[in-house]
């Protein structure tokens, strides 16, 4: 470094002077470098470049601008099943009007990893009739969608949550708008417009975190802080809350953009209905942070309901007062069931899904789903917590004359201790608060919400806060910060249900306000930006190392399984000892896709631990088989491995028959849960199926001796869920899934779908 | 390169590809550098220019120049970047291995002592707090200006020479007194 009068200037000291020497003499190592990095690098950012710098009228000279003639042979190839090649534009022509529409599939076609709950986007350019093109459209496996129009743009929303781990294929017509009649001659007659050719769009969702059948299982109290991702801009989100089905319900500032649209307010997608005069509405959202839709416009405070796929909020009136509602995901209004001079600072709460508690005029109030009040006593409340149990009658409550659990089924009341506060629920019903010492917090947790005990003591110049309990009611998770500190200081701990292993989730500061969603993976919380403000961000939970034999597993079975897709024999027999090879060679499977055909992806679909010492892992993986670039039918291996000399073998193998695909829905994972008393069975389809063709009689568990054993059957719609709740003992066991199951277009399973059970304990 | 064809170049980029090419090429090893000598780890530190520039890209239609080098805006995104990522992960860097404070110069000949110095100069850098270290690695370690760094770390130009003469009051405290006496 020569001389540089900024420091001359600012080091007069000779003691500075000499360090500053020193660091003037030295400089920092070189970093070591991958060559290949900064070449890989550019490579992909000149890919986006490509992509999304060049300017509109160059990409009109793009060299794959197909005229109708060129293109007649690849849509000839599409309508026989072809992929589209990603990246290219698709030009339709209308012949009776010369004008051109073209559908522009780069940002979709062959996407992998979409998220279950995105929106699918189809731009469009040209004159188009909106209304023929969207009804054109068709969504395989089948998928209950609605359609909107953000400009140019064809948004497709899903009703419901995508399948992981799907292939689905959107197709639709798109259609140039009807000419208009000659005005010099008003009596010609249009010529017969050519049928259109289709468009079809291919796209795979995000792979599902493998289901365990048996343990290891998911125990929030083994999990660490994973990922994190900014869900939104301080200013942005006000507030947010998980729906069941692990999406989000926020409060955003009024005319924020919806999927598919510019940045413009004047491009907001809207739902039905007139937007109140307010400032902020209602938005479903996944994550990480895709909008999906407006549901209530003028809406703050959301709440979902424990199950049922619905919510409470408040929404302004014109009046400016505030409506309390109840709505569906979707945004249409199930019933207003109270009317506040203004809008609460707090959401309404839930007590079960059938009761719902707010605060009016310093009096708590509790009504039933139509309005109708529930309890006559007058209790004072101000700015005390206020929580319901999801799971039974239970409300929590802290008045101005002291904390109480009202059982609204008994009309009991029983007292907590004094400056009990910060409620939270488990799914099992247990109460955890905090008591606020003059050094620190009191944990307390009341079993059934009956009998608190104290659990734990915040270490001293701690206070405890925000407790939410994860979804296996195993843990809570909790903010803490020094006495008096503001929420800046505030860090995420977790700590289990008996009070012990206090520990960090997360590493750093200015974290607080933790909500578990309900499948455990994520945590939604606020964090302080760089700019003071207060933004929400999601965080994923990993596993701990006591699942590494799982994690061991689970990595030898993709080992095992990219090879074999990439049809490589030799190290696909790497994976396997000997008696696994000779299961391969006997013809229990086929280890590499037949001539004509590919092996073209893979997941697994269980882990089961069937023996330990050694441990030995039943893997259950379905692999999809392509024909001409096209996946057209998945069969599914039941693998066996078994630790052989610290690494594990497929040590055997089973194989079902080959299933096609786009004849109807198919069965997509089967979980055994532990509940209790007894177990649950989980399985989940890739469509939405109609509801009264899921029953005992279409899905059942059989045993060793083929007769169906007794269960009770629910279904979840939204999340094309059905639960059998049964009691198991150890052994093995035989799902069933008959072609009795229909899709919503009336589409039976092509083949029955079996799948082996083993409970090991 | 001059101010102004780099603004020209910039312009062009938000259009042409190849002129963001050509600013990656340029800016590349001081990112990737910078980026390195703030998290200590080579995954991490590619990581971490990949998001720069992709950033870079994604952002550089709405980048307007404010007087400075367009590479401050570059370095203002790895600091973001960085600090995102130590939000998420592990709160503080870790130090290489044997990155502790000097503790006495080998007896070897003069040029692996001064190297052994420079290493154990910045390895002490390493320990500063977060804002002496952004701002000692940017002066010393890409000689930048003040005023730079002050708009690179959003910060007044004031305070980076409070953070500079911070960093190197704690450098001269606890660098061991043979360490110092070396230098003469």
């Amino acid at each position: 470094m020569t001389n540089d009068p900024e420091l001359e200037q600012l080091f007069q000291d000779p003691a500075h002077r000499e360090v500053v020497d020193l660091l003037k003499l030295s400089r920092p190592a070189a970093p070591p470098l991958d060559p290949n990095f900064r070449t890989y690098l550019r490579t992909k950012l000149m890919t986006e470049a490509r992509r999304t710098l060049e300017p509109r009228a160059a990409r009109r000279g793009f060299p794959f601008n197909l005229s109708p003639k060129a293109l007649a042979p690849a849509m000839a190839a599409v309508a026989a099943g072809f992929l589209v090649v990603l990246g290219i534009q698709i030009y339709l022509q209308n012949q009776s009007t010369s004008s051109t529409v073209a559908a522009d599939l780069r940002g979709i076609q062959n996407k992998t990893n979409v998220a279950t709950a995105e929106p699918i986007v189809i731009p469009f350019s040209g004159p188009i009739d909106k209304n023929a093109i969207a009804e054109t459209v068709v969504i395989e496996p089948a998928t209950s969608v609605t359609k909107q129009w953000v400009g140019q743009n064809l948004v497709i929303i899903p009703d419901h949550p995508l399948a992981p781990n799907t292939t689905y294929t959107v197709s639709l017509k798109p259609r140039a708008v009807p000419p208009t009649p000659n005005p010099a001659n008003p009596t010609s007659t249009p010529r017969p417009e050519p049928a259109p050719s289709p468009v079809v769009v291919h796209f795979t969702t995000v792979k599902a975190p493998v289901a365990p059948v048996t343990p290891p299982s998911y125990l929030s109290a083994n999990l660490s802080f994973g990922l994190e991702s900014r869900l939104a801009d301080a200013g942005t989100v006000f507030n947010g809350a998980w729906t069941p089905n692990g999406q989000l319900l926020v409060t955003r500032p009024a005319g924020q953009p919806g999927p598919g649209s510019s940045p413009s307010p004047s491009a907001t997608a809207t739902a039905s209905g007139a937007a109140a005069p307010a400032t902020t509405d209602i938005w479903l959202m996944s994550t990480p942070s895709a909008p999906i839709r407006l549901v209530v416009p003028g809406g703050s405070f959301p709440a979902a309901a424990p199950s049922g796929g619905v919510f409470a909020a408040w929404q302004v009136t014109s009046s400016n007062k505030a409506n309390l509602g109840i709505w569906d995901l979707q945004g249409n209004s199930q019933g207003t069931i109270a009317t506040l001079e203004s809008v609460p600072d707090r959401a309404p709460v839930w007590i079960g899904s059938d009761r719902i508690a707010y605060i009016n005029q310093g009096h708590l109030v509790i009504v039933d789903v139509h309005g109708g009040h529930v309890n006559g006593r007058a209790i004072r409340m101000q700015r005390g917590s206020l929580a319901g149990s999801s799971v039974s009658s239970l409300l929590a409550v802290e008045s101005v004359d002291g904390s109480i659990v009202m059982d609204l089924a008994s009309g009991s009341l029983s007292s907590l201790p004094a400056g009990a506060t910060g409620f939270a629920w488990s799914p099992k019903d247990d109460l955890a608060f905090v008591v606020p010492q003059p050094s620190g917090s009191y944990l307390y947790v009341a079993t059934g919400g009956k009998t608190a005990q104290r659990i734990a003591t915040s270490p001293s110049g701690q206070t405890w806060s925000d407790l939410n309990w994860a979804p296996d009611g195993a843990s809570l998770m909790l903010a803490g910060k020094p006495v008096g500190a503001s929420s800046s200081a505030s860090r995420l701990m977790l700590i289990n249900a008996d009070g012990r292993g206090l520990r960090d989730f997360g590493f750093q500061q200015e974290y607080s306000s933790p909500q578990w969603a309900s499948r455990g993976d994520l945590v939604l919380f606020t964090r302080q930006d760089e700019a003071g403000g207060r933004a929400f961000w999601t965080a994923s939970t990993a596993p701990s190392e006591s699942d590494a034999a799982q994690k061991q597993a689970m990595a030898e079975v993709d080992r095992f399984m990219q090879a074999r897709l990439q049809g490589n024999s030799t190290a696909a027999r790497d994976s396997l000892d000997a008696a696994g090879l000779s299961a391969y060679q006997g013809g229990a499977s086929s280890l590499l896709s037949p001539a004509g055909s590919k092996y073209d992806r893979y997941y697994p679909v269980t882990v089961q631990l069937t023996g330990s010492n050694p441990n030995k892992f039943l893997v259950g993986v379905r692999i999809f088989v392509s024909r001409s670039g096209v996946q057209r039918s998945f069969f599914e291996e039941q693998l066996t491995l078994i630790l052989n000399d610290q690494r594990y073998l497929v040590d055997a193998v089973t194989s079902t028959p080959a299933v096609a695909l786009g004849h109807g829905p198919t069965v997509l994972s089967v979980e055994i849960v532990p509940a209790d008393p007894g177990s649950q069975v989980r399985v989940r389809f890739d469509a939405d199926l109609r509801p009264e063709t899921v029953t005992t009689d279409t899905i059942q568990v059989r045993g060793v001796d083929g007769r169906p054993i007794t269960t009770r059957i629910a279904f979840d719609a939204d999340y094309h869920l059905a639960t059998l709740a049964l009691s198991l003992r150890p052994g093995t066991y035989q799902l069933v899934v008959t072609t009795g199951v229909t899709d919503i277009n009336g589409v039976a399973m092509a083949d029955e779908y079996h799948a082996s059970l083993v409970i090991s304990r | 390169m001059p101010d102004f064809e780099e603004r020209e170049l910039v312009e062009r980029a938000k259009e042409d590809p190849d002129a963001f090419g050509a600013l990656y090429d340029r800016y590349f090893p001081q990112i990737y550098r910078f980026a390195y000598s703030r998290v200590r780890d080579q995954s991490l530190a590619e990581d971490v220019t990949s998001e720069v520039f992709f950033k870079a890209l994604r952002n550089i239609k709405r980048y307007t120049y404010s007087g400075h080098p367009f590479s401050s805006w570059l370095y203002q995104i790895t600091l973001n970047a960085i600090a995102d990522h130590y939000r998420g992960q592990h709160g503080e860097v870790e130090l290489e291995e044997g990155a502790s404070l000097p503790s006495g110069a080998p007896n070897v000949d003069d040029e692996v002592v001064r190297r052994d110095r420079s290493r154990r100069v910045w390895s002490a850098i390493d320990q500063l707090p977060r804002h002496q270290r952004a701002a000692m690695v940017l002066k010393f370690g890409e000689d930048k200006k003040i005023e730079e760094i002050a708009q690179i770390m959003g910060k007044s130009a004031g305070a980076v020479k409070l953070l500079l003469h911070r960093a190197v009051e704690r450098l001269r405290r606890e660098l061991p007194p043979e360490f110092e006496a070396g230098l003469t």
